[in-house]
């Protein structure tokens, strides 16, 4: 009995209680890069920890709508948010769409990329990977972009689809995909490769959409985290991982100090 | 709501069953055998995948079998086709996770086999193969079944690896498992519910099943 009271011991000293909450940032996992950076900085000028848990828009939605404990939620599509807002875990008053997704072809090393999305339909790339079409919006944007060019039924059988746009691109690294569909601000870290951009009429916009959520502890610190995105520094980190910075009209708010169209790498 | 993904599952559990039987009770049979030399060690190999987090596991096979590797660029070579993003790559996901479970349960029936019966049958003229298939496999058999039907469950209930290797491709390697997670993210619960009980009942009676094989005889 005496080392599992001393185990007990330890775990109970060794978690300390923390002295503010820490804010829990549920987000897509295109913000992988963007959140990251802003997340530190905020954790340096508030002193509060920060904690993002990156995955796929859906299954974070439906996380939340099961009541997980997420301070913010940011998904690669409004309409991830709306979901959340809809099962009352998000406050909708909150919901902000502060940048666009946009989506590129990135192709390894070793394969030339297309110089146009047709391309793609070239015998060279047997296997294309990209997001679950389904559900993933970096993969309903590619599937969008796809049938547009009028290539998706020859390229179907080709297709291989990761479980979020993170998985696509490593389909690629890995050289098991000749090329994948992917967001733009994935495809700029991995710059062994080359990103080919896709036209954003080709697409549906990818609206970055963010909502504070309302079951957290750290309600204020996620209000903080979404006025530093808006912030000059924010739009700046964002604009870094290329994202674009026009807003949408219609519902939702539109940011102060924001840039129009413009496509920037 | 379409039924393909179980079909496909249960033809990838089968055949991930299939090689692991006969690859398992093979391994069984060399772990059992006390003259095998650095047998602890081949053990450990076998057992590794049962504890490796999914993430790792579909990280190794899928550099082992991608198509860069070796394995994967000779089988691209013969068969015109990878072994990843095909349901040869479902299938040995299911297998890598199937296989230490029939080894394991076949090292430990075939332990348990007394030797004096092997002894007896080498004395009378069998040869070792005969002895093993007509005495010590026929007494372990009930033990080996139970390892192959859990690894029945496992192959066809395989997640993490299979999505690694497979690629989620509808009709064709997106089995029951990724089926069901993808309904689950793209909130579509209901259209996969059915998939969900058929995954359940095919545990729980495959587990009913493993507990009377192995439950001591005299309970019955």
């Amino acid at each position: 009995m005496r080392p599992l009271a001393l185990l007990c011991l330890c775990i109970v000293c060794c978690s300390k209680p923390a002295a503010q909450a820490p804010l829990r940032i549920a987000a897509a996992a295109d913000l992988q890069g963007a959140f990251t950076e802003l997340g530190k900085e905020l954790e340096r000028s508030t002193g509060r920890r920060v904690d993002i848990s990156f995955g796929s828009s859906g299954l974070l939605a439906k996380q939340l709508e099961e009541g997980a404990p997420f301070d913010l939620f940011a998904a690669a599509n409004a309409s991830f948010v709306d979901r959340a807002v809809r099962a009352g875990a998000c406050d909708g008053a909150s919901k902000v769409i502060y940048a666009r997704g946009q989506i590129v072809v990135w192709t390894p090393k070793a394969v030339a990329p297309p110089r146009t999305l047709a391309d793609l339909s070239e015998p060279r790339f047997r296997k294309i990977a990209l997001a679950n079409p389904e559900h993933a919006p970096y993969g309903m944007a590619a599937r969008q972009a796809l049938t547009r060019a009028g290539i998706w039924s020859v390229l179907t059988p080709r297709l291989v689809y990761g479980e979020n746009v993170q998985q696509a691109l490593q389909f690629a690294r890995t050289g098991n995909a000749d090329a994948a569909l992917v967001a733009l601000s994935l495809a700029l870290s991995a710059p062994e490769g080359t990103s080919m951009p896709v036209g954003l009429d080709q697409y549906q916009a990818l609206d970055q959409a963010l909502v504070v959520c309302t079951r957290g502890k750290a309600t204020s610190a996620a209000r903080e985290f979404a006025a530093l995105l808006a912030s000059d520094r924010g739009q700046e980190v964002l604009r870094h991982f290329g994202f674009l910075l026009d807003t949408q009209p219609g519902g939702a708010k539109t940011l102060p100090g924001t840039p129009g169209n413009e496509v920037v790498r | 709501m379409s039924w393909q993904p179980l079909a496909l599952s249960l033809q990838v559990a089968l055949s991930a069953t299939l090689v692991s039987s006969v690859l398992g009770i093979a391994l069984g049979a060399l772990l059992a055998n006390r003259r095998v030399p650095g047998r602890d060690l081949l053990d450990v190999l076998i057992t590794t995948p049962m504890v490796l987090p999914p993430t790792v596991l579909g990280y190794y096979v899928l550099i082992g079998i991608g198509r860069r590797s070796a394995i994967g660029h000779l089988y691209e070579r013969l068969s015109g086709s990878p072994i990843v993003f095909t349901v040869a790559g479902a299938i040995v996901a299911a297998t890598i996770g199937s296989l230490p479970i029939v080894a394991k349960s076949a090292r430990a029936a075939l332990e348990a086999v007394d030797p004096t019966y092997l002894g007896a049958a080498r004395t009378l003229g069998a040869s070792a193969g005969r002895a093993f298939f007509t005495i010590a496999l026929p007494l372990a058999s009930r033990g080996v079944l139970a390892g192959v039907m859990l690894a029945f469950a496992r192959a066809l209930g395989d997640f993490g690896v299979t999505l690694m290797v497979a690629g989620d491709i509808p009709g064709e390697t997106q089995t029951a498992s990724l089926a069901i997670y993808d309904a689950i993210q793209g909130n579509r619960e209901p259209e996969a519910l059915g998939m969900i009980l058929s995954l359940t009942l095919v545990a729980v009676s495959t587990l009913y099943l493993v507990n009377r094989l192995t439950g001591r005889r005299d309970a019955h």
